[in-house]
């Protein structure tokens, strides 16, 4: 790899010099590219560094650390995640019964995509986000929270919504409402009740 | 950093590499005690100096680490004048799985609770995670089992009570996690699936694939932004304490902002660090694992307004940090890899170490066999990286798809660089990976300094000089809910005025000890990714 050749590309709006096999970030701060956000865990897990790229006259988002640069490459780093706009108190749902209407209320405009397909293309890990929001919006939690698996909450697919769906809350919520209401295991909680027992026995004895 | 003179090159061992390659038995093992003074890091001549101020003043630490604890604060009194102030019942720094179960457990109590964290909510370790977390679930196991492991794994240096009060948090903790939404892995009948791994003598880790990490801390995050009594500030990096007019007590923060480097001032009756590890400091030169924001902030302001912390000059450096490709150098492969049976093999393809023995062990064993000669070389632009070899295309042979199912973020993440850990085997070197001590603490997470409390990797004493896998994750969810709910009991009626008497008095130590007054800290982040004091 000795004198690898350098090429040009443009972060940030700066001219940045960088060689095959570099990442996005690495090339940002190797030429002290300023307003670099939310740089975190490298690994692609994080979903902070969001860029725009345009590159052959193609404009797609992606992550930066997982991003290799190529010549004439353009980037632009995004700004931070904004507030969710949808909420719900876990705790305050009555039973599982319910779910289905409450996720209506929370999400209403889940039931409105009009499979324009942008979150699926924006999405770095490759979620097939447009089928999974289909599988939720017909009270399918489970499987769609299983579809949002290897969601890292880089929201780049809520940015792209026109309906402002937010996928990726709506996968979370499937996923959490699936654990809180479903996962029951009998090994932790036998071994919970012994805990109370013995418990129970040493304070009788106290 | 190590050095290997006769190692042959990466593409040459990739050729010489065959996964059915007949293996000889297991060489005999060294004693682990010379092994680990002959190779850990931690016992690297002159990587070790002696605290001259603070309440550690004459104890060991590494001296990267002892150049911040002992380095002059950001700012001055004169900088707080004008500063806008915040009043919140407890102000929690950090925003990873230990400060959003701090910050959930004193929300659910009813407190006013801000969360400020340097970079985005749940950037951090925790995210990363990938092994899973450990409670005494299985009927063969218990409480005691997992306290001795512990105690056992950390060289019978961690504090047994707090061990006990982690372990007896155990299987709550799991409960509280479902509670809020996270999914773990299942067997057919339905119970928690539990892996094995170095140092447990039984299988004790529940997991959610190898994503146990980030499952966790999406839930957590949406936990938190969710809460109507929480309110984040993010890419809000602390950069002082504020103590009371004696320095005797902590009574807030003084927050800056990434975005226009504003400062604001947080008055509260609690404060709760949570700032994670010092990855990023690059001790001894290593490449590391952790997150960005991993720059030992919180040690920097626990000491400088006097509390006392232990075990600083001991840290883990897990072995299996990748080596190649270049972009990930230092990102973990789990040791779930290895408790499902991967091997790890030298440039002669033969075994040298137990795989499953404890971390520091292992790391050490690997750093002899490239120190021997016995490494293989990945070059590198900047420089020459060594390590040896993770056998997963064997492990991939023996129990077919056994990757794809288990270990999706393994195979996701080298895709990307067109590498197949089903087909090629992994070039890892031990990487710095996590800060075994930190600021001292009782079991509600209180450090020795009235109305600041530590907790996760920030806190020291559970995983004694080595943990074990799965114990992190354990600890900042038990010891965050633990403070979360302590740090709301205090009566006080909150502080009247906010000072900076312990910086006064840290630069007056300074001063008199003649020591050199022109480092800052805390570093916010590293300088090579622009830091932030230079600017």
């Amino acid at each position: 790899m000795e004198g690898a050749v350098e090429f040009d590309l443009t972060i940030n709006g700066q001219c940045a010099q960088a060689h095959a096999g570099m990442t996005v970030v690495e090339a940002a701060w190797r030429n002290g590219v300023p307003r670099v956000r939310g740089v975190g865990c490298l690994e692609g897990v994080c979903g902070s560094c969001r860029i725009l790229l345009r590159h052959d006259g193609e404009v797609t988002v992606a992550l930066a650390c997982q991003t290799f640069v190529q010549p004439g490459m353009e980037v632009v780093f995004l700004p931070p995640q904004s507030a969710p706009r949808h909420h719900y108190d876990i705790d305050e749902f009555e039973d599982s019964w319910s779910i289905q209407s409450r996720f209506h209320e929370i999400f209403p405009e889940a039931a409105r995509c009009r499979h324009c397909h942008g979150c699926v293309v924006s999405c770095p890990k490759g979620i097939k986000v447009e089928e999974a929001i289909m599988l939720a919006a017909t009270g399918r939690f489970r499987d769609a929270g299983e579809m949002f698996f290897e969601c890292v909450m880089c929201e780049l697919c809520d940015n792209a919504c026109p309906e402002q769906i937010a996928p990726a809350h709506v996968g979370l919520f499937c996923r959490r409402i699936t654990a809180h209401f479903h996962l029951r295991p009998p090994n932790l909680i036998h071994r919970l009740e012994e805990l109370r027992q013995s418990k129970q026995g040493r304070g009788s004895h106290d | 950093m190590t050095r290997a003179t006769q190692a042959i090159s990466l593409a040459e061992a990739r050729a010489r590499y065959q996964p059915d390659a007949e293996l000889a038995p297991l060489p005999a093992m060294i004693d682990p005690d010379t092994l680990l003074a002959a190779f850990h890091p931690d016992h690297l001549r002159g990587s070790v100096v002696k605290l001259v101020i603070g309440a550690n003043a004459g104890d060991s630490c590494q001296h990267e680490l002892a150049d911040l604890l002992q380095a002059e604060a950001v700012i001055d009194e004169a900088d707080l004048a004008g500063t806008p102030v915040t009043d919140c019942d407890v102000l929690v720094i950090g925003g990873g799985g230990a400060g959003c179960a701090a910050a959930l457990a004193a929300a659910e109590r009813g407190a006013s609770v801000i969360l400020a964290t340097k970079l985005r909510l749940g950037d951090s370790n925790t995210v990363m995670a990938e092994g899973g977390i450990q409670a005494a679930i299985e009927p063969e196991d218990s409480l005691q089992r997992h306290v001795q492991d512990t105690l056992r794994g950390g060289h019978h240096a961690g504090d047994p009570a707090l061990v006990a009060a982690m372990v007896e948090d155990g299987p709550d903790v799991i409960r509280w996690l479902i509670r809020q939404g996270m999914q773990f892995e299942q067997t057919a009948g339905g119970n928690l699936h539990t892996r094995k791994a170095g140092g447990l003598s039984t299988a004790r880790i529940v997991h959610c694939r190898d994503y146990t990490g980030l499952e966790m801390m999406r839930v957590l995050r949406e936990a938190v932004i969710q809460h109507r009594a929480i309110e984040v500030w993010e890419q809000s990096p602390a950069i002082e304490l504020l103590s009371n007019e004696r320095g005797q007590k902590c009574v807030g923060a003084v927050l800056s902002s990434l975005a226009d480097g504003r400062l604001r001032i947080v008055r509260t009756r609690s404060v709760i660090l949570a700032t994670g590890g010092i990855g990023r400091l690059h001790l001894n030169g290593f490449p590391t694992s952790n997150h960005l924001g991993a720059t030992g902030d919180g040690l920097v302001l626990a000491y400088r307004i006097g509390a006392k912390l232990r075990d600083l000059d001991s840290f883990q450096y897990h072995p299996t940090g990748l080596v190649y490709p270049p972009h990930l150098s230092g990102k973990l492969v789990t040791e779930g890899v290895r408790a499902a049976g991967a091997l790890l093999l030298n440039a002669d393809g033969q075994r040298f170490v137990d795989e499953l023995a404890p971390r520091d062990v292992v790391s050490a064993a690997i750093l002899r066999e490239v120190r021997a000669g016995r490494g293989i070389r990945s070059p590198r632009l900047d420089k020459e990286r060594y390590g040896v070899w993770l056998d997963t295309p064997r492990l991939e042979r023996a129990q077919p798809g056994l990757l794809e199912r288990q270990f999706p973020k393994l195979l996701g993440r080298t895709r990307g660089a067109g590498l197949d850990p089903r087909v090629d085997p992994l070039l890892v070197h031990p990487t710095l990976h996590y800060q075994n001590g930190g600021a001292v603490i009782d079991v509600d997470g209180a450090t020795t300094v009235p109305g600041l409390y530590a907790v996760g990797e920030v806190s020291g004493g559970i995983h004694g000089r080595n943990r074990i896998m799965g114990n992190a994750l354990l600890e900042i969810i038990g010891f965050g809910r633990r403070a979360g709910v302590a740090a709301i009991s205090d009566r006080d009626r909150g502080p009247k005025k906010v000072t900076l008497e312990h910086v006064n008095r840290m630069r007056r130590a300074l001063t008199l000890a003649g020591m050199p007054m022109m480092r800052k800290a805390p570093q916010v982040l590293p300088p090579y990714a622009g830091g932030v004091w230079g600017r």
